[in-house]
């Protein structure tokens, strides 16, 4: 038994020098999801801004567990970190909040959605991206032609992106939605969109038929360039652009074949915006605004 | 010679105890403002609640020999189908009593396809931890449910508790742990059924031969614990304000982790439910601390797990030496 203790004993020690280093202020950034890409570039720049600015950044990853997550709020809530940044959907962790809320913690969302209990919101504008893509879309056509929509109601960030894209090809008289098509979830989005695809394009086979494809996030444009490729109507022209820059979609752009265009969020210009507002914070006790957008980019084949 | 066997008797029913103090006293020294309050420890049985109901039924299972590896996608299938009826505005109870049947529901499969059918209980509940968590995601289609479809008093409820003193709280969800907890020990120290399943987790063919109804019992007690799922993934949906499919099943290993530290406090390696709590809050306890004393998260998780084997080898050890 003394041995077991003394094990014991031993691993807690070799983890001690990580906390004898304490610094006047320190940030605590919680998320359940650092194994997705979008995060860890959030989480690395954010690391990085405040190291520049000489604060302690304590990492917490719940893998997934959003449970644990409030857990491990209440926890640092309990620690007096002077401040915590988030990467979750903030309605989902509102013990959490309302944790921080009664210690007096000011909590920052890094690309969460916006809640009254954030001090502040940095996140991407998602009628802004939709706009790039519209307009990409408008362009390449010369404002003539038939667009296919792929959007999606049930969820609010999506269906913001549908709306705009919606409005700017209506705003053109020569431009004609001639679908707005849901995928299928069943098995997956870009299955969904592709097995759609595939029946518009048999239900219009005269060539040039369809000048474009416009899709409120990157799976379903990339079932859409599966169908065209599939039907062989690959040369038809057919410009098609989703939102997200995945890594998939960057490929395919990259092979310059149907798929022209994606919206890639700024990651690290989100990042450096939340240490400077938190910065901002730290010294006057307030925040500009409580929901600020960063710009987000157009990725087509020349940014490859 | 006696005294000395009797003191490692001792220790080797108590050292997983010790150790767990230990680790409390460690964390006191480092963190002696914040680690040893009232607040905290409050938090900490908040935070284990649901982790403790689901693992003092799964005691029950393991009791009797079996166990089960369905709980978690059951803790996901409750609270999702309790937040889908919420949705299509079926009442408060309405929606909780139609989770609760589920889990009784999912529990009497799993105790057929065991005690009656004959299937291994791993092979069994492997099937219906994908059925349960496959039914959590049509349910749901794969969707969060948060927001104004889940009651406000459901939220409420894992906020609230009974007041102990200024702004402290023995918050609601601690006590249901603490009902299970008491309930589960009547269940298992002071009933006819409790004592037959002792026996049928000892020597099945024994109890068999001794008129002992083994498979009714089985049957019961996965019922018992996939109903102890349910009521888990309630919580969660209150403790969350919202529902997830996949939610609970991060519940299952941590629980059976938890049961299997617990039997290392028992003099012949049984399920004990004193065991049991000891083990789910020495994970707690080890979370808590180590978020407070700022330690990886990932390095966590290693620590964690290092534990846990330790503790389960060191019983092991000491009981092939005796």
């Amino acid at each position: 038994m003394r041995r077991n203790l003394f094990i014991l004993t031993g691993i807690l020690l070799l983890a001690l020098p990580q906390f004898l280093f304490a610094q006047s202020r320190t940030v605590a950034v919680l998320t359940p999801f650092l194994a997705q890409p979008g995060t860890q570039l959030m989480v690395e720049g954010f690391e990085a801004a405040a190291k520049s600015k000489g604060w302690q950044v304590d990492v917490i990853d719940t893998s997934g567990d959003v449970a644990a997550l409030v857990s491990r709020m209440e926890d640092v809530a309990l620690q007096k970190v002077d401040v915590m940044v988030i990467n979750v959907d903030p309605s989902q962790i509102r013990n959490g909040l309302l944790a921080a809320k009664d210690a007096g913690i000011p909590v920052f969302g890094m690309d969460s959605g916006a809640d009254p209990l954030l001090t502040a919101n940095v996140t991407s504008n998602g009628y802004v991206m939709a706009a790039e893509t519209a307009t990409y879309v408008v362009d390449q056509l010369n404002g003539k032609g038939n667009v296919v929509m792929f959007i999606f109601e049930p969820y609010p960030p999506v269906q913001k992106r549908g709306a705009i894209a919606e409005s700017i090809f209506n705003n053109e008289p020569d431009i004609k939605i001639m679908e707005k098509i849901t995928p299928s979830f069943d098995r997956g989005p870009l299955e969904g969109a592709r097995n759609a695809m595939e029946a518009v394009l048999t239900a219009n086979p005269a060539k040039g038929s369809i000048q474009a494809v416009w899709a409120a996030w990157d799976d379903p444009a990339l079932g859409a360039e599966q169908a065209i490729r599939d039907a062989g109507r690959e040369d038809e022209g057919i410009v098609i652009v989703g939102i997200d820059a995945t890594e998939q979609a960057r490929d395919r752009i990259a092979a310059r074949g149907n798929l022209k265009a994606t919206v890639a969020q700024d990651f690290n210009g989100i990042a450096n915006t939340v240490a400077n507002t938190v910065e901002q914070y730290l010294k006057s006790g307030s925040v500009s605004r409580s929901q600020i957008y960063v710009s987000a980019k157009l990725v087509t084949a020349d940014d490859l | 010679m006696t005294g000395s066997l009797q003191l490692a008797s001792l220790l080797r029913r108590y050292g997983t105890f010790l150790g767990f103090l230990l680790i409390v006293s460690f964390f006191w020294s480092q963190r002696p403002d914040t680690f040893m309050t009232t607040r905290n420890w409050l938090n900490i049985t908040q935070q284990v609640s649901i982790l403790c109901v689901i693992s003092f039924t799964m005691t029950l299972v393991m009791v009797g020999g079996d166990f089960d590896l369905s709980v978690g996608s059951m803790a996901s299938l409750s609270g999702m189908i309790a937040a889908v009826l919420w949705q299509q505005d079926v009442s408060l109870f309405g929606a909780l009593g139609t989770a609760l049947l589920v889990g009784a529901f999912g529990g009497v499969l799993n105790g057929v396809l065991v005690a009656y059918a004959g299937l291994s209980a791993f092979v069994a509940t492997l099937g219906t931890l994908t059925i349960f968590s496959g039914l959590a995601l049509l349910v749901s289609e794969g969707k969060t449910i948060f927001g104004r479809a889940i009651p406000e008093i459901v939220g409420d409820f894992s906020r609230g508790g009974i007041p102990l003193a200024e702004g402290i709280q023995l918050p609601n969800l601690t006590l249901i742990a603490i009902s299970i907890l008491i309930l589960m020990g009547i269940v298992l120290q002071h009933t006819v059924f409790g004592r037959n399943l002792h026996a049928v987790g000892g020597n099945r063919e024994a109890s068999l031969l001794a008129g002992v109804p083994v498979a009714r019992l089985r049957l019961i007690a996965f019922a018992v614990n996939s109903v102890g799922a349910a009521i888990a993934g309630l919580m969660l949906v209150s403790r969350l304000s919202s529902a997830n499919p996949t939610q609970g099943d991060g519940l299952m290993l941590n629980a059976i982790a938890s049961v299997f530290v617990g039997m290392t406090m028992s003099e012949e390696g049984e399920p004990n439910l004193f065991g049991t709590l000891t083990g789910v809050l020495i994970l707690g306890v080890l979370s808590n601390g180590l978020t407070q004393l700022r330690i990886d998260t990932y390095v966590q998780q290693i620590l964690t797990g290092l534990i846990i084997i330790v503790a389960v080898l060191f019983s092991r050890l000491s009981l092939r030496r005796r």
